[in-house]
């Protein structure tokens, strides 16, 4: 155990302590618009590829006109499934202007539009290909299936695609273990190799001897490995080094409250490997575990030589995370999030965490308490308060460390327990939080839980006029 | 708590509605735009003397079979008793690189009748072989009908078209140099 109650006496400064790391050139919501505008970008040059490559004079009659948009729905679909993959594939750049969780939001939001695009896409193209051969629809669909090359592949390919857009639906998703879903979820990294074959054997765009359509295959095949490219150089490659960087090895797995344990960490460099607030993908080489990677919060701040995580007992895997040995090998991915001290603009902070919420809101409690930030700003004494959201005593996790930290001074601590239907009230609602915190608008807040709950606190804080640069906020759908 | 959830699930579900319909809109304009830059008539107009598969001089009685593709080259310019007016022969068009393969028509001459056009060679296999064996019979009809490249191209078929076109014109050239 690394992190039982702190010193009585805080340390000014933490030996150890990460260094400033390089400040965000561009932050914030002009970065998100600047990575949409590129997607969008993206989209209109497959599109003014496809207005090129077709000829003024070949869309005539029902048939071309239909093939043509079937045509224009595949290239599409397949651009918007390259764009999920690379939001995903832990692209540096992309999780800096936009962080995780918002980078999987879009990549949800988008799987829905991919499949719908997917079907159209097959059912026009079939259904133009019928209109022009003048055949019954159904016959031209068994025709392209079994005459035209790689159409079997990429038949297996858009099951696999309809599979996992099924599963990662929210009624189907919540039936199923995470470690199902992950599994078929990899799935579609095979069902994009089966259908790539197809688009350029048979896509009109790419086939042809000359020098127009070989340079579209050419560009259109280098798109694809490129994204290729980023997932196994940051999804495959980086995690293998930063093992041999960080040498990272279960050290203790404490258990906190009620289905809520932490996982100490030991390793070498560990300030390098996150901040206070963000979280890790971590993967435990070990059976059982070593198929699956979680994304867990970092409750402390990293440093000498030790990471603690605190998960909040969840699913198949980390259930059986209380019977992990110490000593077994650590795969890290990251770190996630911009949850972090350095987006305070104040002094005075307010910390509003409920459920596994409390993990990145203890590391931030210390953090923001203890010597400098990372960038380099004196943040010892600032003025924190913290409010824990639980609906029962038993569900407290690190309440001790919490009461260790208000004793010694450095923060305030307030228990928000019971559920709302015996209370009769929400202890966050806007009156209520306006009462608990009269300074709120001048404080910057930092709100981590269950979506319900940290969609609520952002409406209370709306209500109550607090700006909403002053809002940090990190939702744990999982 | 949860009507708060609710309601943000379905702004985020309905602004995701509208981009996609404004996609799929958006694909749907974009061909439409498409059709409309169509010329009014879709005739076919072959440029005489019509471009011939580079390094492929082969047409008509003068074949030198010096071809680049095997199959042009057999049977080439086969024909039969170019004095008599009225017998029947037989002029081989050049071989038309479209893209997506070759094609290449024989015509059978009657007088100064087409009575037949046949293909040597279409592209096969995949979606140009589907096409090909759905405009090759119409093309073929048409020219019938025509007795001329003076055609209209087969929907969906525009490369198709135009490449069997010139390989007839290739041979009616061919036929009357």
């Amino acid at each position: 155990m690394i992190q039982s109650a702190p010193p009585a006496a805080a340390p000014r400064t933490t030996p150890g302590f990460a260094p400033p790391t390089k400040t965000d050139v561009w932050d914030g919501p002009s970065a998100h618009a600047l990575v949409r505008l590129v997607l969008t970008v993206g989209g209109l040059v497959i599109a003014g590829f496809w207005w090129l490559d077709t000829a003024g004079g070949s869309v005539v009659g029902m048939g071309a006109s239909v093939t043509a948009l079937g045509r224009l729905l595949g290239l599409m679909a397949a651009y918007l499934v390259l764009t999920q993959v690379l939001l995903m594939a832990r692209v540096p750049w992309f999780e800096r202007a936009v962080g995780l969780n918002r980078l999987a939001a879009w990549h949800r939001g988008l799987g829905t539009g991919v499949v719908v695009l997917l079907v159209s896409h097959t059912l026009v193209i079939v259904e133009g290909y019928s209109l022009t051969a003048h055949r019954a629809t159904l016959g031209e669909g068994w025709t392209v299936l079994s005459t035209y090359p790689d159409m079997l592949k990429a038949l297996v390919g858009t099951g696999l695609f309809l599979l996992v857009g099924a599963t990662s639906g929210p009624r189907l998703r919540r039936r199923m273990s995470y470690e199902a879903w992950y599994w078929l979820h990899l799935s579609a990294y095979v069902a994009i190799a089966l259908t790539f074959f197809h688009q350029v054997s048979t896509g009109a765009d790419f086939v042809g001897s000359d020098l127009q359509h070989r340079a579209f295959r050419l560009i259109w095949t280098a798109g694809y490995l490129a994204v290729a490219a980023a997932v196994v150089w940051w999804r495959l490659a980086q995690p293998v080094r930063g093992w041999w960087q960080h040498r990272l090895l279960v050290e203790a797995v404490v258990p906190e409250a009620d289905g809520v344990v932490s996982v100490h960490v030991r390793g070498r460099d560990t300030h390098l490997l996150g901040r206070a607030g963000q979280f890790l993908s971590v993967r435990f080489l070990t059976p059982g575990h070593f198929g699956t990677a979680h994304p867990y919060s970092l409750s402390a701040p990293p440093r000498g030589g030790r990471l603690r995580f605190t998960v909040k007992a969840a699913g198949d895997h980390t259930a059986a995370l209380s019977e992990l040995r110490p000593g077994v090998p650590v795969l890290a991915e990251g770190p996630f999030g911009r949850f972090t001290a350095d987006q305070a603009t104040r002094h005075r902070v307010a910390l509003i965490a409920g459920g596994s919420g409390i993990a990145p809101i203890r590391a931030l409690a210390e953090e923001l308490t203890t010597g400098r930030g990372t960038d380099g700003r004196v943040r010892f004494g600032s003025d924190v308060v913290v409010l824990y959201r639980a609906s029962a005593a038993e569900d407290l996790a690190l309440a001790r460390e919490f009461d260790a930290l208000a004793r010694a001074g450095r923060i305030e601590i307030r228990y928000l327990i019971g559920k709302r239907r015996d209370l009769g009230f929400d202890p966050l609602d806007p009156a209520r939080l306006g009462q608990l915190l009269p300074d709120l608008a001048t404080r910057d807040v930092f709100t981590c839980g269950p979506t319900g709950m940290v969609v609520s606190v952002q409406d209370s804080l709306r209500q109550l006029g607090v700006p909403r640069r002053q809002v940090h906020v990190e939702e744990f759908d999982l | 708590m949860s009507a708060q959830v609710t309601e943000r699930r379905v702004r985020r579900t309905r602004r995701r509605a509208v981009a996609f319909s404004g996609l799929l809109l958006g694909c749907a304009a974009l061909v439409e735009a498409k059709a409309a830059t169509a010329p009014a008539t879709h005739r076919i107009v072959v440029g005489s003397p019509s471009a011939p598969v580079a390094g492929a001089p082969n047409s008509g009685r003068t074949s030198a079979g010096t071809s680049k593709h095997p199959r042009s080259t057999n049977g080439a310019g086969a024909s039969t008793a170019p004095t008599a007016s009225t017998a029947t022969r037989a002029v081989t068009g050049q071989p038309i690189d479209i893209g997506y393969g070759i094609v290449q028509v024989r015509l059978t001459l009657q007088g100064g009748r087409i009575t037949d056009v046949s293909t040597l060679q279409t592209p096969s296999g995949g979606r140009s072989g589907s096409i090909a064996s759905y405009a090759v019979p119409q093309l073929r009809t048409e020219v019938l009908a025509a007795q001329s490249t003076n055609i209209d191209t087969v929907s969906g078929a525009s490369y198709t078209s135009d490449g069997y076109a010139r390989s007839v014109q290739s041979a009616l050239d061919a036929a009357h140099a």
